[in-house]
């Protein structure tokens, strides 16, 4: 026992149940003390500077962590990340929430090819770990060093990279969350041995984790996952079919898209299903506002390859349209949204449109309403200049209060800054007992003065 | 620095019973705001029935009152409100090194007029002094009595006392004028039940404050760098302009880190500097009371170009700025060292001054190692010094990459609180 414990061990107790040590400071020092209280409270101070002084460190005897590999992109201006490091201590705020802009600093960062400074890696980690809509757009940007931080932190294992190494062992003994991840990570490196580890393993799954597997080849997908897909039609489990039928639909060159093709040749709602038409996943289940051929007709054709655009869609019948209209968001045909959001524009046909086609269609409509409002919302941007301009004068001549609101969040994140002295203007001429509408747009105003500085700053 | 009055004495400057009795009721630390006192000045503001709040001040020496409420009574009820706060310590009314605006505002007009003698009565301050001695005197007589019991119970039993136990010591040591110790006593009350190691801990702090009982004592033979350190440690302030009167210091000035810390009265702003000629590692120190604004810090990594003022005491020493500085820019950590060298210049300023525990340290090319088990860091010559909990070390972590950086932070109790690190020469805060 050192002097230490020893004077320690009696302190704790205390002097009234136990005597000091004698020589308690084994001739460190001469102590001028009467009582055991003060040769122990002297023996302290003595003792406890001797330690403190005399503290030595240990040593690292472990190998040190890999470091973090080299990030080629050159760091952004300062300017820029000052832009960055306010809106993520929200010192500066916007109305529909920072992230709106967060998520275009980091779409701009990237295009500019630079990275953020590495001591805003941690604040992006952090807020992408809670509002997971930004995090493909954090993993681009905080790169090979966000990577390895994320390593080391389980908190951030969405942003940290799968070893695809010795992916097919991890991936037959992992935990079904870590296989999933695995394979998904596989297929977006490499679609074909993504696959095979899913046909290494598929006798022997069940079928909960087949359908999940089935799904997650949704990445990547391509007509070689085809005749897997194919066979998978015969599955035992209704899930699995169904999970193959769905990503079938998305292959217009697949065996089914012919069989499909074949099916709805005369564009007329069959009479009876057969046995072959339920193998390839059409159902009885009812469409919405149509009889039960008609609903076999729309599932059809929204698995079917898509020909020409006929000229005289717009009159086509509505089970047609519904159908097609499946089949063009599935198989992501251009030309096909395009005539369809012309004839019958919708929320989810202008989301799946490039900003100037579906921009072109909105500009198009004659009234500003709610409806309107929606599909503004849905488009994607950048908006053009000019249809920024037109719509910000559109929107205030409109007699509605509620289409302001409702486009709020798309016009914060799409509008061109050449449309800001037209909100300026209008915020101008808004009476002030309208507090309502002046905070919306002052809060448009902001966000888009914002944004142009972040545009300016790359 | 004057030892605080009694209520009696207050209360005898009250211009009638009912002042008396209206400001008993107003003596509550809730109704006022921007508390302070120095030497000669105690000043709070008050929320009365205006919407502005009352701005109070008193000057000591006089006693002169003055208050921004309409009363034709002299002294108001404010004035003698505040001067109650004051007296019955309780740590409402802080000491201070600076003085609120309103308050300097108005001492500073009242010297003009009063010009051109200057200083006040040195008979009186002389007086002031040995009443603020004699009261420290006798309460840290009666702190040692308390050390003593404290020892005979045992620290085990001290352990299992209410929270009222630590602070009504703190309180006798406020009111005998030792802010200071009274501080270190406080937070023992939350410490013994925080800290794992909560026994060595008070038995090492119990040996420190027992040692600034007997240099109290043997004061008059004290060196005068010690006595500078036993001032701090005791919570005796020193006026500023006594500080600029004194030792002074020239050097390009590298501003290697900064650190706020905030409890419910007391905000302050640590500012570790690095004299270029002299090699020697000094502090600022700003506080403020809570709510107000601190002085704007100096930026992190700049070089200040001037004379510093420097507090009696052992290195690491206070300093004050004598003047105004010019700036220019420094390029990352002026000079580091391995956590050997640094733990033998922390051995050596130890051994200067025994109450010592903030101690800075800038090192070298250390490695971050996360671990689940704490965080260390690992210099070239794989030495590992802990990290504290309450570090940042994703910043670290992200800031370094994994290579050797440059640190700095205040080493405390055998942790590191990294304040600093240098990433391609600049300084990034942490």
């Amino acid at each position: 026992m050192t002097q230490w414990e020893r004077l320690l061990s009696t302190a704790v107790v205390g002097t009234g149940r136990r005597n000091v040590p004698a020589d308690v400071l084994g001739g460190l020092a001469e102590v001028d003390a009467d009582g055991p209280e003060e040769t122990v409270l002297a023996a302290a101070a003595v003792l406890g500077a001797y330690r403190r002084a005399g503290w030595t460190p240990s040593r690292w005897r472990e190998p040190l962590p890999e470091p973090s590999g080299v990030d080629e992109r050159p760091v952004c201006s300062d300017a820029a990340a000052q832009v960055l490091e306010l809106l993520l201590s929200r010192d500066i705020r916007v109305d529909g929430g920072n992230e709106l802009l967060v998520a275009h600093w980091l779409r701009t960062c990237a295009g500019a090819d630079r990275r953020p400074p590495a001591h805003l890696l941690v604040e992006l980690l952090r807020l992408a770990t809670t509002t997971t809509a930004l995090r493909e757009d954090v993993r681009t940007v905080t790169g090979p060093r966000g990577a390895w931080l994320a390593r080391h932190n389980p908190r951030w294992a969405w942003a940290a990279p799968v070893d695809t190494a010795d992916a097919a062992a991890r991936f037959a003994t992992g935990t079904r969350t870590e296989r999933l991840s695995i394979l998904i990570a596989v297929r977006r490196a490499d679609p074909a041995a993504g696959r095979r580890l899913v046909e290494d393993t598929w006798d022997t799954e069940q079928a909960a984790t087949r359908a999940g597997l089935v799904d997650a080849l949704a990445v990547g997908l391509s007509d070689a996952d085809e005749p897997f897909l194919e066979s998978s039609l015969d599955d035992r489990a209704a899930t699995v079919r169904a999970a193959a039928a769905a990503l079938l639909d998305r292959l217009p060159h697949s065996r089914r898209a012919a069989r499909m093709a074949e099916r709805v040749r005369d564009l007329t709602p069959p009479d009876e299903l057969d046995a072959a038409a339920r193998r390839d996943g059409i159902s009885d289940q009812r469409e919405h506002g149509h009889g039960r051929r008609e609903s076999w007709l729309i599932q059809l054709l929204g698995a079917a390859p898509l020909g020409d655009v006929p000229t005289d869609l717009a009159s086509a019948g509505s089970a047609l349209l519904v159908g097609w209209t499946r089949a063009a968001l599935r198989q992501r045909n251009e030309d096909w949204l395009a005539a369809l959001a012309r004839v019958r524009p919708t929320p989810e046909l202008l989301g799946a449109l490039p900003p100037e086609k579906a921009t072109a269609i909105v500009a198009v409509e004659s009234t500003v309403d709610a409806r309107f409002a929606g599909l503004l919302a849905a488009c994607p941007g950048p908006w053009p200049a000019k249809f920024s301009r037109d719509v910000v004068g559109r929107l205030r001549k409109a007699r509605t209060e509620g289409a302001l609101t409702l486009a709020f969040g798309a016009l914060a994140e799409h509008l061109h800054h050449s449309a800001l002295p037209a909100v300026e203007d209008w915020i101008e001429a808004t009476p002030i007992d309208k507090r309502a509408r002046r905070r919306t747009l002052r809060g448009l105003a902001h966000a888009l003065t914002i944004r142009s500085t972040i545009e300016q700053e790359f | 620095m004057g030892a605080r009055w009694t209520v009696a004495r207050v209360l005898g400057l009250a211009p009638d019973a009912g002042s008396a009795r209206a400001a008993r009721a107003l003596a509550r630390p809730g109704t006022w705001s921007d508390l302070g006192s120095t030497e000669s000045l105690v000043w709070g503001k008050c929320q009365g029935s205006a919407r502005e709040p009352y701005q109070v001040t008193v000057d000591l020496n006089e006693p002169a009152f003055r208050c921004t409420c309409p009363s034709r009574k002299f002294p108001c009820k404010h004035g003698l409100a505040l001067l109650l706060l004051w007296a019955a310590g309780g740590g409402a009314v802080a000491d201070l090194d600076t003085t609120a605006d309103f308050a300097a505002d108005w001492a500073r007009g009242r010297q003009t007029r009063r010009e051109p003698s200057g200083e006040p009565d040195p008979e009186a301050r002389a007086r002031r002094v040995a009443e603020r001695e004699s009261l420290m005197s006798a309460g840290l007589d009666e702190f040692e009595r308390w050390l003593f019991d404290l020892v005979r119970q045992g620290l085990a039993g001290v352990r299992a006392q209410p929270a009222r136990y630590w602070e009504t010591a703190a309180a006798r040591l406020v009111d005998a004028q030792l802010p200071g110790l009274a501080e270190r006593v406080r937070s023992m009350g939350a410490a013994v039940h925080a800290r794992d190691d909560w026994a060595p801990y008070l038995l090492t702090q119990l040996g420190r404050w027992y040692l600034a009982v007997r240099a109290w004592r043997g004061r008059a033979t004290l060196p005068a760098a010690t006595m500078g350190d036993l001032r701090a440690v005791l919570g005796w302030s020193r006026r500023s302009e006594e500080v600029l009167a004194g030792e002074r210091l020239r050097d390009r000035w590298w501003v290697l880190g900064l650190r706020q810390d905030e409890d419910e009265r007391l905000l302050s702003q640590r500012t570790w500097l690095y004299g270029e000629e002299s090699g020697e590692t000094v502090v600022l120190l700003d506080f403020a009371a809570a709510g107000n604004a601190l002085r704007v810090p100096h930026v992190l990594g700049s070089v200040l170009d001037g004379e510093l003022a420097l507090y009696p005491g052992s290195p690491p020493r206070r300093v004050l700025l004598a003047g105004e500085p010019s700036t220019g820019t420094g390029d990352g950590l002026p000079v580091t060292d391995t956590i050997e060298r640094a733990l033998d210049l922390a051995a050596t300023w130890q051994a200067g001054n025994p109450w010592l525990s903030r101690i800075p340290m800038s090192l070298g090319a250390v490695t971050v190692v996360p671990g689940d088990d704490g965080d260390v860091l690992v210099d070239r010559d794989g030495t590992a010094l802990r990290l504290a909990a309450e570090a940042d070390v994703w910043s670290l972590l992200a800031l370094s990459g994994g290579h050797p950086v440059d640190v700095f932070g205040e080493w405390i109790d055998r942790r590191l609180y990294p304040c600093s690190v240098a990433v391609d020469g600049r300084l990034v805060s942490l």
